[in-house]
């Protein structure tokens, strides 16, 4: 078959004009405009992409020798607390229920109004490992990991409210209509995985995250590069026929479709989009057997479902959270190359089904951590026991922060973007490492202080990806995940 | 930077060896020369990286480089700027060589290279000579932050449109259309050729998606082939044939959605909740009518930025159809980030709708490769400042005289009833039985009335609240009984006001918006008071009031269950004409008990009657006041505007005043404290006016770019510098002029573009043209497309016959319905008529694409979307095989078929595929067809029908 332009590959080589047709690759006439225009965007041009036209999907090089393949985002949504998980701060304890001493004595006015007094961890911190980094009890299994991890304390975001927050930790930007990093990602890279989606958004068993679809949209990127999103209880959405229609029934229809394309194109010859769609109907053909059987955990283990949770009948969310987390391994393990798996949604409302707790977050967080601790625990360490850590980077990310203090007249922690934790583990980063920090109190980011720029550029690098030179023309600018920003956290990488 | 700037080309054919320029001139070579010399070196180096920020506009941390004295001094910050001998204390080198990304300087842009910064570090350890006659750097060496800004002046777009002459052409095809002649010139110029015209029944497919979005029925396109044949010639019935499409409602729904992309219209809020906006359709009827009434261009461009100067109110639905962040917090930072990005919203999108200018680059910083310095997006942002998100009634003068009218006559209705209803209240109280009751306190609307008294001053006092919490008041509105609401023009003062929030100030209680918003909140727990001070005393007899009276109301907390109201001429002696005594208890039985048992029973009838008659006056008034409100913006007058270092709302600099972008044709100024709707209004003028170089130029481009699949400029909203080159240049002014002469007509430019040959060629491949122009940007052919999600979801409607022509008015939904705080969006998978309208009417929530036609590359509106993506996935094929609105269509279709065609298989596939493709089936498909349908039914056909690459190709 020639390398017929697909409409997606078109759209993103076209404008640039550098295929010709039926060719083999970059003429020379193409390439000479291509480097006229690069020139014009300053020391540093943009790296596009070269997309096998017929293929969107396939596997492309990055730009430079990549520690990871593929990336697995573990998302919680709502805002974790790190002083009372990963975060450890003494002073907390021993000014408990103190008020916190800022400059000048201001009144602290966060998100929903005036602060009350420092409060200490509400799970005690203990020494995990070799390492013996402290971590607290709400997720206890996660924190015997600890020597896995590469944690950074010192991450700070741009807005305060969970919409923008959670769009800025997923696209880069506190506005609606950017591409999301698993865009980015797959725009550069394609998958290794021919019959699956390229990106796979893994929405909580509870239901979908804040501002939902906008955390894997493609944005302007090519509506190929959008997150599919499918989990253990919901699988790919019109992936089957229905019910009523025979399996016969079924095949004589796309046989009978294959034969109209078919005529079709020969009746227009050198008609790329055509080529296109026969083998984007040829790929959903092979997606409903891949599909069904990646999210079927029946051959998994017991063992393996015993390691996950996904046994609990006591915790049934967590059962559930618990498949979500063996598909992500599955999904991992054939070559998806961005994997997006969320904790919490939305749609039940403020901390109830998320980590937002403003009011009664003792008593929430009771809930929330058995269903996150052991199930990521879990897969991470199931993992790293097949050797999938090798080749793939786990970012276990959250929106933001939460206060030190409790809300005035409440027993929970508001909103704090100016310092919160993430931690990255597997492929490119060091293990048992700590890179930078807060304050006493945990309130702001003051020692290598990072942004959600840099983490994404980080991640790219870990990729083999240049955060500066992987961009889309947009609207009259060469848009970036990092827009005008970002630095690579080095002392992070192995 | 001005000299690696250059238009991008795509078919610059010769490598352009690289020739960067380094930002100060400063090149390797020089930076090994000696490094004491200041005047040939040094001072050019530090004014050109340091004088953006820390010179005679700016000194910033009041640093100055530009004076020898604080250069040495240092800023705020105390420390030395520079030591003499001492690289290493000197705060300026220092800074540029840190690692911390912090605070290295310049905090914009790229660090100093490394032979920058050893020149710096040799001259200060040679001893800093810096030359008395150089104590203040001169302007010349000084970046004017306007200097960067000159740059691309002389670009293209910029320069006014003169019509080019048409080139004259051998006329081979016997053109008299210019557009050919501009067309034919570049194709000779390659040595390439026009295919040849395509088929009447290609055309009429092509023509009629192009115009109306639908497909031709089977009768049109039989019709249309007969015309052709009994004229001996398709120019004629053609021309028939596009001024039917160009007369079609249906041509309005069509191109108004292409409109609707470029401005971002959307009918959620987005961000967070992204709850819906019931009421934006206004706008988009607006749209549609204005492409249907052929209004000329200038005017659309005038109305949407201010057509409440014009009296076409749902116009400026076009301001307000971004997006807009509900989540208010007392957090200031957030609140004044919030309110830049709404009128930056404003600012961006006018400027590339109109304009075709990204002038949204320069909230930061001057624009990198246009003509904007950063003051003139300020200018800009001055003319939206009074522009606020929100609802507001559409006036209608008539109408609303008579309403006023009506209003006034109800409520002296209900006045003169409750003062009746009073004495018998009284009386019935006197005999000792319990006082007949009025409604408990409600959250959203309280009404008090009271006989007529004469007042100065009014006095609203709180005595109790729910949960003892501080009183909330959104909205008091003292009536007078003129029926004017004269809190409006009163002053408010409190016992206290919740401090520190944006949304709770004083003066929201009279302001005569609804919610919370806009409300007052006193500053003590469980009491309050308001008080208004009319602007002379006035004869009052009602009053209204709120805790939260949106159309959506949200908070039933903070609800003032016990008050008293007062009313006074000098403000010290008060008269109580209303309180909560005499309703049921906040939390009581709902329904008021009106019991007059013990009067007579005369007295007890009129009583009742009046109770009753009272009731339904209330009724009336409240529908007499719910006057149709939408989404198009309100307007407020701004206060000042200020320029913001970096963008940051937080670090404002100068005042500036409204007016024009000053590098663009002739500019315009206005005071600091102009009009709220002059503002607006003088700049939809210099818009809109035939001088602006870039307004016709912009929308010719984008009627090309939707009649080709590709502009002229194939960036649509960016005729910048840094846009896509024109590929026929002068035929764009050659339009734009032909547009501004044709008195701004659209549908003229139309049926100029699709009765041209460019426009009637066929599409057919050719290998040797391919070579030499994969894209065909010089339309040697017709490009062919893929139909986008619209078009294709009305032509599965259009096939099946379930297509509801229904025009205007609310939309239909994707999305089942729920009204969750954060609004969750599930795809609907049952469907009524209403579903089955054309979809440019799908209440199209933000950044929400559903399932289905999301994957179809449909814009989100998250952003503007002046040009679409096209891919092709396998989401789409699952969909289109396995969805639910498909099958349920294929169902309908084959009834359709069914009825049409009868009973034998054969005669449907041949209708089915004349349906689907408007054309004759062939033997082949006739015959594999029949098998389909005998084995498995007639749907099944319908459903491969619906999923073949020539359904959703147009040629």
């Amino acid at each position: 078959m020639n390398h017929f332009l697909s409409a997606a590959g078109r759209r993103m080589l076209d404008r640039r004009a550098f295929l010709q047709f039926g060719g083999t690759g970059l003429s020379s006439i193409a390439l000479a405009a291509l480097l006229h225009e690069q020139r014009l965007l300053g020391a540093e041009p943009p790296i596009r992409p070269a997309i096998d036209p017929a293929q969107p999907y396939a596997p492309r090089k990055p730009h430079f020798p990549p520690k990871a393949k593929n990336v697995l985002m573990i998302f919680c949504s709502g805002a974790l607390s790190h002083v009372d998980s990963f975060d450890y701060k003494p002073e907390l304890v021993r000014l408990h229920d103190t008020p916190m001493p800022t400059a000048g004595g201001e009144k602290l006015v966060t998100f929903q109004g005036e602060q009350g007094n420092l409060i200490k961890p509400l799970w005690d911190f203990k020494p995990r490992g070799e390492s013996g980094k402290m971590t607290s009890e709400l997720l206890p299994m996660l924190g015997d990991l600890a020597d896995e991890m590469c944690f950074i304390h010192s991450m700070t975001a741009k807005s305060n409210t969970h919409g923008p927050a959670e769009t800025q930790m997923s696209t880069g930007f506190t506005l609606d209509g950017f591409p999301s990093i698993g865009a980015w990602v797959t725009y550069a890279l394609g998958s290794e995985c021919r019959d699956l989606p390229a990106f796979v958004a893994i929405p909580d068993p509870r239901g979908g995250p804040q501002i939902g679809p906008r955390q894997w949209q493609s944005a302007f990127l090519p509506a190929v590069f959008q997150g599919t999103p499918f989990n253990a209880d919901k699988p790919i959405p019109n992936l089957f026929r229905p019910g009523t229609m025979s399996e016969d029934a079924d095949r004589a229809s796309r046989e009978f479709l294959r034969m109209l394309n078919e005529e079709h194109l020969a009746r227009h010859p050198g008609d790329t989009d055509l080529a296109a769609r026969i083998s984007a109907y040829e790929l959903a053909a092979k997606m409903q057997l891949s599909a069904a059987k990646i999210a079927d955990l029946a051959d998994e283990s017991a063992e393996t479902l015993k390691l996950y949770g996904a046994d609990d009948t006591q915790n049934s969310l967590k059962a559930r959270f618990a498949r979500n987390c063996i598909l992500a391994r599955r999904l991992v393990e054939r070559g998806v190359r961005f994997v997006q798996l969320f904790n919490g949604a939305y749609a039940m409302g403020e901390g109830v089904g998320n980590w937002d707790g403003h009011k009664t977050i003792a008593k929430q967080y009771s809930v929330h951590g058995p269903i996150l601790d052991q199930p990521v625990a879990g897969l991470l360490k199931d993992l790293k026991d097949r050797g999938l850590l090798a080749d793939t980077l786990v970012a276990f990310v959250t929106e933001f922060g939460r206060m030190p203090t409790f809300q005035k007249g409440a027993n929970g922690r508001d909103h704090n973007p100016s310092g919160f934790t993430v931690w990255l583990a597997g492929a490119g980063v060091k293990r048992a490492f700590s890179y930078g920090a807060t304050d006493e109190f945990g309130y702001k980011a003051v020692e290598n202080v990072a942004t959600i720029y840099d983490l994404h550029a980080t991640i790219l690098r870990i990729l083999g990806l240049d955060h500066t030179r992987l961009s889309f023309y947009n609207n009259g600018i060469e848009r970036r995940l990092t827009d005008v920003h970002g630095h690579v956290i080095e002392p992070i990488l192995t | 930077m001005a000299g690696h700037v250059l238009p991008r080309s795509r078919w610059a054919p010769i490598i352009v060896v690289g020739c960067v320029v380094g930002l100060t001139g400063i090149g390797a070579s020089r930076a090994r020369a000696d490094a004491t010399d200041f005047a040939g070196h040094i001072a050019p180096l530090l004014a050109a990286k340091c004088g953006a920020c820390h010179g005679p506009h700016e000194a910033e941390s009041g640093y100055r480089i530009d004076l020898r004295e604080k250069a040495f001094a240092g800023g705020d910050s105390g420390t030395a700027g520079v030591v003499a001998g001492k690289p290493d204390e000197s705060e300026i080198y220092v800074r540029i060589t840190t690692s911390d990304k912090e605070s290295r300087m310049p905090a914009d842009g790229e660090p100093l290279t490394a032979d920058e910064q050893t020149l710096v570090k040799d001259w200060i350890a040679a001893g800093a000579v810096w030359p008395d006659d150089l104590a203040t750097l001169p302007e010349s060496l000084l970046p004017k932050g306007e200097g960067k800004a000159e740059k691309g002046a002389d670009h293209w777009a910029f320069q006014p449109v003169v019509r080019p002459p048409v080139p004259q052409q051998d006329a081979a095809g016997g053109s008299s259309n210019p557009i050919d002649a501009f067309i034919e010139a570049k194709l000779a110029e390659k040595e390439l050729a026009f295919n040849p015209e395509a088929d009447p029944r290609t055309l009429i497919r092509r023509v009629t998606y192009d115009l109306i979005g639908l497909p031709p029925t089977v009768e049109e396109i039989a019709a249309f082939e007969n015309a052709c044949r009994s004229a001996g010639g398709i120019e004629g019935p053609y021309r028939e044939l596009i001024n039917r499409l160009l007369a079609s409602p249906h041509y309005g729904e069509r191109w108004a959605r292409h409109w609707l992309d470029v401005v971002r219209f959307a009918e959620s809020h987005g961000f967070e909740t992204n709850t819906a906006r019931p009421n934006a359709w206004p706008y988009r009827d607006y749209c549609i009518a204005a492409f249907n009434d052929d209004k000329p261009f200038d005017q659309f461009v005038r109305e949407q930025i201010a057509g409440d100067a014009f009296g076409v109110h749902p116009a400026t639905g076009f301001l307000v159809g971004g997006p807009y962040d509900q989540v208010k917090s007392p957090d200031i930072v957030l609140t004044s980030n919030q309110r830049a990005d709404e009128l930056h919203d404003m600012v961006s999108t006018t400027a590339s709708t109109f304009l075709g200018m990204t002038v949204g680059c320069a909230r930061c910083h001057d624009h990198k490769f246009d003509p904007v310095p950063q003051t003139d997006y300020y200018r800009i942002k001055a003319v939206f400042e009074g522009v606020k998100h929100g609802e507001r009634p559409i006036p209608n003068p008539k109408e609303d005289a008579e309403r006023q009218q009506l209003i006034a006559a109800v409520e002296r209705e209900i006045a003169t009833a409750n003062e009746r209803l009073a004495e018998f209240r009284a009386a019935a109280q006197a005999d000792g039985s319990p006082a007949p009751q009025r409604p408990q306190v409600s959250p959203h609307e309280n009404v008090d009335a009271f006989p007529a008294v004469r007042a100065r001053f009014l006095r609203f006092t709180v005595l109790a609240t729910t949960g003892n919490s501080q009183p909330c008041i959104d909205e008091l509105e003292v009536f007078a009984t003129d029926g004017t609401n004269i809190a409006r023009t009163a002053t408010a003062t409190a016992s206290s006001t919740l401090p520190g929030h944006e949304i709770h100030k004083l003066e929201h209680v009279n302001d005569g918006r609804y919610g919370n918003g806009r409300s007052w909140i006193s500053n003590e727990r469980g009491t309050g008071w308001v008080q208004l001070a009319f602007k002379e005393p006035a004869e009052i007899h009602r009053i209204a009031w709120s805790r939260d009276r949106s159309s959506t109301p949200q908070f039933s907390d903070r609800v003032a269950t016990r008050y008293e109201v007062a009313v006074s001429n000098d403000g010290t002696t008060w008269q109580p004409v209303a309180s909560d005594k005499d309703r049921i208890p906040y939390g009581g039985n709902a329904v008021a008990a009106a019991d007059f048992a013990s009067l007579s029973p005369n007295e007890r009838a009129e009583a009742e009657s009046l109770t009753a008659q009272v009731a339904e006056a209330e009724k009336k008034l409240k529908q007499l006041k719910d006057v149709p409100k939408a989404y198009i913006g309100e307007f407020v007058q701004p206060g000042k505007t200020h320029r913001f270092f970096r963008g940051d709302p937080m670090a404002p600099r100068e005042e500036i005043a409204p007016g024009s972008l000053t590098k663009l044709g002739s500019s315009w100024d206005l005071p600091g404290n102009a009009p709220e709707q002059e503002r607006r209004k003088r700049l939809a003028e210099w818009i809109a006016s035939a001088d602006n170089p870039l307004t016709a130029r912009a929308i010719a481009n984008r009627l090309w770019h939707y009649h080709f699949g590709t502009g002229i400029v194939d960036t649509p909203s960016d005729l910048g510098v840094n846009g896509g080159a024109p590929s026929h240049p002068e035929l764009l002014d050659w339009l734009a002029a032909e547009l501004v002469a044709e008195g701004w007509h659209l549908k003229a430019l139309h049926r100029l573009i699709v009765t041209s040959r460019t426009y009637r060629q066929s599409s057919a491949a050719r290998p040797d043209a391919l070579a030499l122009d994969s894209g065909s940007r010089l339309l040697w052919r017709y490009p062919p497309r893929r139909l986008e999600a619209e078009p294709l979801r009305d032509s599965i409607l259009a096939v099946s016959g379930a297509l509801n022509p229904k025009m205007g008015g609310p939309g239909f939904d994707f999305f089942e319905p729920n009204t969750n705080y954060v609004k969750a969006y599930t795809t609907k998978t049952k469907f009524t008529d209403e579903d089955f309208r054309r979809m440019v009417y799908q209440s199209k929530p933000r950044s929400e694409l559903d399932t289905f036609f999301g994957a179809f590359d449909c814009p989100d509106a998250g952003q503007v979307q002046p040009k679409r993506t096209v891919s092709t996935t396998p989401l789409q094929a699952l969909n289109m095989l396995n969805g639910d609105f498909l099958l349920d269509q294929a169902a309908r279709f084959a009834k359709r078929v069914q009825q049409e065609a009868g009973d034998d298989p054969a005669n449907q596939v041949r209708r089915a595929v004349l349906l689907a493709f408007g054309r004759e089936a062939t033997p082949t498909e006739i015959e594999a067809g029949r098998g389909l349908v005998e084995k498995h039914g007639l749907p099944m056909l319908c459903r491969s029908l619906y999923n073949a690459s020539e359904f959703i190709t147009v040629y």
